[in-house]
């Protein structure tokens, strides 16, 4: 087949090549589409808030336009009530762009890389091109440490194999040779795959696939059919709004209704419905939710996540599940080694990823024969110049196993290199896969000791074969069965554990056979290969992350499942989750119960497993239905040996459960699942750029303790919302209630349109994002995720009790200021009801006051009016921030100097409103007399009182309706 | 996140009718009866106590007021400038003088407006010195000055009943604001004129539209109870060629430092703009 392809695609002249290359483009991963920025602009204005404030917006247009066709007095409020509106939006939309936009760039400097090389042999010549520029039918040369530029078909390899991790998640080197030995490309040893690794070894190969069209272009591809889902703040965010929009049309209907059968003209009760229903939008709300979310995206970015899109910060606190990646992301993403085997005994060594000694015992004479082997029998070497760095950061060329063999014996044993010197390598064997061992000689550093050391490592049980003796406490003695046996018992054990497990052996050559001059030929093995004497065995891992265990005990407690996906083998999936705690030391999977039991595996009643380790294959051949009763019986649950696609299939089956499900991955084959999850989580270091991409957080560090933070913080920023909306919608009542006593009673108008303002984006703003700096009430980590269904950002409780009890007292509260300005003007309380049409009248200069003054001028003292109901509101606010700060622990029982912050900063904007600007037309402010500033002092002292009392009931007696 | 199901319609609508009216339960909207009457009786507890609230602080707050002058009288320093006639829309007349009910109105108006003025209603009020402020600071029981009708002249109603309308020259009252405490310093008089050059003559009562200090001050409804402001009466003698047209006119205070004029965008303050238009 190699004539057949290499005829059809000849290895031509450049013209060819560039031909090829104009018909299927460069060799590279189409991008994503990327959204235009105008596009990612726009979308920040049309979320759920932003959608009612353009509806207040409009809504006060169309008010403006009746008003002025009427040629009433002042209609340019309702003109200026529309554009702050829209302007609100849009900066609001403008500053969430910017947020999300400086987030994307931090990402973008990670993409960064150096551009790929490749090594192509066109016209017969050698030469390095940029991979890009790879085309069908070009012969590349691959080493040892290569990314693999194109999907290729070997004609040539060497010892070559390939890391396909990023294509299939399972991170054992593959070999590949030239022989064509599956049907399926995925499954056949002469194809090696864009973006996978070369390990070890070289090879040849003809370019088949270039770009999209290799397998992971294919994969990547996959990612864009997955739509986004919306977020779950975002479904919260779409439920206040309707609860909003519900008060407010059914209280706009109501006085429409009332003010058209108390025969108020059509076209005026129109004006109130629209009044009322504009007084009902939180303008400031938008602005604050999009700073305290930003907020929050800023501390989790110092914490390692970084956040993309800004609603996804909360996500992770609403989060049930997480489907978490093993390599990398749980554990180091580094072979090292875990055990040891000597002296018929296991000993443990340090995985921790900072070791710098180990401290089992190294006394024995035994060990210092395992540590020379493990020395000398390793062809693995650090690249020079890091002496300054601590051992285990320092970048090694050589394979995974190898790698930890000499950062273990560098911890333990010092300068390895020297050593090496010491003993001069005299003919080594390396590893090939039919052997299954390594074998080097070597002169000794004993300047006695005349012989040659041949030492020799390799698959454990191919090891003990070659043996005779087996050195206990320094001594060989012969291996009869009952050491034998207990080889056995030590091998399956380190196996179980999910290690990798490694034979020692070694043997002193005889002086007289093999002298000094001896020349040792490697290929005729001129020396012997067995009645060796077995030292020990070694056993690797890549270990979890020092971090992890705790980090998923947190995860547990918050009641979150931590779900392992991993394409790697499930005994080494199990042995991991077990050590993170992933399964817990206690629970079992249907098989340990039937290991247990002694009984077959198809008896065991497997609702009595609370784990689950599920294969790859036997979730190609389940049903969704079986995906879900897994999901569902099962607490503790491992996925080994998995696809993308199926990746992705157990994130669908998840939320099939009504879980919102946070996915974390690196390899282009997650961009998927991460793009279906509610929130994907990319590895910053390790993640390829497609998965960056799809995902919506980046860790920065790419460890799985930095989620729970996320979680952490997400929860909070839940709970700080809630107080937040509870705040704002509170003076929303105090600010529509003047509006609707004002159409009723037809007294003066309390407060205008302008001030409410000032209210909304003035005064109550810093308050509003100050309680985002609040701090957890209880112990956000020991509760369950929220019910997406039961637990509302704004719920009906809270809603009533904002709008029916507080917002009353506050109404109740500026109304006294309201009328005591009035009525130390002349205008007492029964003087000032049903005067709406003579008092807004222009044309009546002389309206009568209740002491017989008459007043032409009556715009100042209606502006006074404003002044001392925004001064009420804005005081009583300051007992709404005080209540509004915990939702169950009294003020006594938490701080928050942050809301200090807010507290000055509301009197002080109030007070350079209405001394600093009291005399500036447009803002209907004017310098008000200190004493009304305490009229409702009394009333917001009740408030405080009232809202203790409460809480005191909560916290007596919890749980009550 | 999985879409949730649609459910049937009529199970739906069982869902409704059972939140409506729960007969297992007995519950209503979602709550029994007895959980209704005490959510009902806390908000009229609830309620009920706010209420009684804002009674009680309003009552203390009126409690520190005075029957008799307002606390405080800042908001109106300087009076503005009222006529009587005035029409229903805006400040403008229009009416034909051989048409008795196109100005029926505004006599009417203006023999309401009077009938306080009349002499029998002015028996208690006593003639005060012309010329000089009136001032009764330490008197508990304040007296009015008598203002009488004639000094309106041929305005007064007396000679001519439909107050020159029906002879085109039609009478307009111009009163000052009442203000507590007012005292006005030099002459204060009422001066009117038209943009429209030669189109109206102006006539005052009392002559150049004197305003007599002796009506200031004012102490107020409840300690001043039969005061009477001074009048101006404007008669507008409107040439016969000038008939249809729309005439402008603007009244002002004058001859008074403190009471004040000009302010350009308060055009009530010291005085006041209306038009007349007269057909035949």
């Amino acid at each position: 087949p190699v004539q057949n392809m290499t005829s059809k695609f000849p290895s031509g002249p450049l013209a060819k090549a560039a031909q090829v290359l104009a018909r299927d483009g460069p060799n590279a991963l189409t991008p994503p589409k990327a959204t235009p920025e105008i596009v990612k602009f726009l979308k920040q204005m049309i979320g759920g808030f932003s959608i009612l404030l353009w509806i207040g917006a409009v809504f006060s247009w169309i008010s403006f336009g009746i008003q002025l066709a009427q040629g009433a007095e002042s209609p340019f409020d309702n003109l200026y009530l529309g554009v702050v509106l829209a302007l609100v939006v849009i900066l609001t939309g403008i500053f969430a762009y910017y947020q999300e936009a400086k987030s994307t760039n931090i990402m973008a400097s990670f993409s960064k890389m150096i551009p790929q090389q490749a090594l192509v042999i066109r016209d017969g010549e050698k030469k390095e091109l940029p991979a890009d520029q790879l085309v069908v039918g070009d012969i590349v040369e691959i080493k040892g440490g290569d990314r693999i530029p194109a999907d290729i078909r070997l004609i040539f390899a060497q010892g070559c194999k390939v890391d396909n991790s990023s294509l299939t998640g399972e991170s054992e080197p593959q070999s590949r040779s030239c022989d064509f030995t599956h049907e399926n490309p995925l499954e056949t040893k002469n194809i090696a795959f864009y973006s996978t690794t070369c390990v070890e070894g070289t090879a040849t190969g003809i370019v088949i696939n270039t770009g999209d069209r290799t397998i992971i272009g294919r994969i990547a591809s996959l990612t864009s059919g997955v739509g986004n889902e919306k977020t779950p703040i975002a479904i919260e965010i779409e439920h206040f709004v309707y609860l909003v929009a519900g008060v407010a049309i059914s209280i706009g209907v109501l006085f429409f209704i009332i003010s058209v059968s108390m025969r108020y003209k059509i076209l005026d009760s129109i004006i109130f419905l629209i009044g009322i229903i504009v007084a009902n939008v939180p303008e400031g709300l938008l602005a604050t939710v999009t700073v305290s979310l930003s907020l929050t995206a800023k501390r989790m970015a110092k914490k390692n996540c970084l956040v993309k899109n800004l609603e996804a910060v909360e996500t992770l606190g609403s989060t049930s599940v997480i489907c978490s990646d093993k390599t990398g992301t749980l554990t180091q993403n580094r072979m090292t080694v875990a055990h040891l085997w000597f002296d018929n005994q296991i000993y443990s060594a340090d995985t921790s990823e900072d070791q710098t000694t180990q401290p089992f015992d190294q006394s024995s004479p035994s060990w210092t024969a395992l540590s020379k082997i493990v020395t000398l029998c390793n062809r693995a070497e650090f690249r020079p110049g890091q002496e300054n760095l601590p051992i285990m950061k320092r970048v090694v060329v050589g394979d995974a196993s190898e790698t930890a063999l000499l950062k273990f014996a560098e911890v333990i044993l010092g300068d390895v290199m020297n050593i090496r010197a010491q003993n001069k390598k005299v003919a080594e064997i390396p590893f090939n896969s039919t052997n299954k061992f390594q074998l080097s000689i070597h002169k000794t550093d004993d300047p006695n000791d005349e012989r040659f050391l041949l030492v020799m490592k390799g698959a454990p049980e191919r090891i003990l074969e070659r043996c005779s003796t087996i050195m206990i406490n320094g001594k060989e003695e012969p291996l009869d069965s009952e050491k034998a046996e207990a080889f056995q018992t030590a091998y399956m054990e380190l196996g179980g554990m999910g290690e990798r497990v490694l034979g020692f052996c070694h043997l002193y050559l005889p002086e007289n056979e093999f002298p000094d001059t001896y020349s040792f030929d490697t290929d005729s093995m001129n020396f012997p290969t067995s009645n060796l004497c077995f030292v020990g065995l070694l056993s690797m891992i890549d270990p979890p992350r020092s971090t992890v265990p705790d980090a998923v005990s947190k995860c547990r407690s918050a009641g979150i499942k931590v779900i392992m996906v991993t394409g790697d083998h499930p005994i080494t999936a199990k042995a991991i989750a077990k050590s993170v705690g992933i399964i817990s030391a206690t629970s079992e999977t249907v098989e340990d119960i039937a290991k247990r039991l002694n009984i077959p595996v198809e008896q065991v009643n497997w609702r009595e497993a609370t784990a689950a380790v599920v294969n790859g294959m036997e979730l190609k051949d389940m049903s969704s239905q079986q995906l879900d009763e897994i999901l569902c019986n099962h607490s503790e649950i491992v996925f080994a040996r998995t696809s993308p696609q199926q990746k992705l299939i157990i994130v669908e089956g998840c939320q099939r459960q009504g879980a919102v499900v946070a996915v974390t991955g690196d390899g282009v084959n997650d961009s998927p699942a991460l793009k279906k999850a509610d929130i994907g989580i990319a590895m910053g270091i390790a993640g390829s750029d497609a998965a960056k991409n799809a995902a919506d957080m980046v860790l920065l560090d790419d460890n799985f303790a930095s989620i729970v933070t996320g979680v952490e913080e997400g929860r909070l920023i839940f709970d700080n919302l809630k107080k937040t909306i509870a705040y704002t919608l509170t003076k929303n009542i105090a600010e529509l209630c003047p509006f609707l006593i004002y159409i009723i009673a037809s007294i003066p108008l309390p407060i205008g349109t302008i001030t409410i303002l000032f209210i909304d984006l003035g005064t109550d703003i810093i308050p509003s994002v100050a309680l985002a700096y609040e701090k957890a009430e209880s112990d956000i980590m020991n509760r369950r995720p929220r019910n997406k269904r039961k637990d509302r950002l704004v719920n009906e409780q809270l809603a009533i009790y904002s709008y029916l009890q507080i917002g009353i007292m506050q109404s109740v509260g500026a109304f006294v200021t309201y009328f005591t300005v009035y009525a130390e003007q002349g205008f007492l309380p029964s003087t000032l009801l049903g005067v709406r049409v003579n008092w807004e009248n222009n044309a009546i200069n002389d309206f009568e006051d209740s002491y017989g003054q008459e007043w032409y001028q009556r715009t100042y003292l209606q502006w006074t009016g404003y002044t001392a109901f925004f001064v009420s509101i804005t005081i009583q606010q300051v007992a709404d921030l005080i209540i509004r700060k915990t939702r169950r622990n009294s003020i006594f029982q938490q701080g928050n100097k942050v809301i200090w912050v807010g507290i000055f900063s509301q009197i002080g904007i109030a007070l350079i409103l209405t001394y600093g600007l009291g005399h500036v037309t447009a803002l209907n402010f004017t310098p008000l007399r200190f004493q009304y500033w305490f009229v409702a002092v009394p009333f917001a002292i009740l408030i405080w009182v009232y809202d203790e009392v409460r809480k005191l009931f909560i916290r007596r007696y919890p749980g009550s309706k | 996140m999985s879409k949730e199901t649609k459910k049937p319609f009529r199970q739906s609508m069982t869902e409704w009718r059972q939140f409506i009216y729960n007969p297992n339960s007995g519950e209503f909207l979602g709550r029994t009866a007895k959980s209704w009457g005490l959510i009902l009786l806390f908000y009229l507890v609830f309620y009920g106590f706010l209420a009684a609230l804002f009674t009680f602080t309003m009552w203390v707050m009126l409690q520190t007021l005075s029957n008799d002058i307002p606390k405080y009288r800042d908001r109106i320093s300087s009076p503005g400038l009222m006529i009587s006639p005035k029409p229903d829309t805006a400040l403008e007349f229009y009416f034909n003088k051989s048409d008795a009910q196109s100005y029926a109105e505004y006599v009417a108006t203006l023999r309401k407006f009077l009938e306080s003025y009349d002499d029998s209603k002015q028996s208690q009020n006593i003639n005060c010195t012309p010329g000089r402020i009136f001032d009764q600071n330490d008197v508990a029981v304040k007296k009015a000055c008598r203002f009488n009708l004639s000094e309106l002249g041929q305005c007064s109603g007396k000679e001519d009943k439909t107050f020159g309308y029906s002879k085109g020259t039609p009478c307009v009252l111009v009163k000052v604001n009442r203000i507590i405490g007012l005292k006005p310093e030099g002459e204060p008089r009422i001066q009117c004129a038209s943009k429209e050059a030669g189109m109206v003559e102006i006539n005052y009562f009392p002559p150049e539209g004197l305003i007599d200090l002796m009506y200031f001050p004012y102490y107020g409804k409840s300690l001043h109870a039969h005061y009477l402001q001074p009048l101006v009466a404007v008669q507008l003698a409107i040439n016969s060629n000038s008939t249809k047209e729309e005439i402008a006119i603007e009244c002002k205070i004058l001859g008074s430092p403190n009471l004040k004029n000009e302010d350009d965008r308060d055009k009530f303050l010291g005085r006041i703009a209306f038009k007349v238009q007269m057909t035949e």
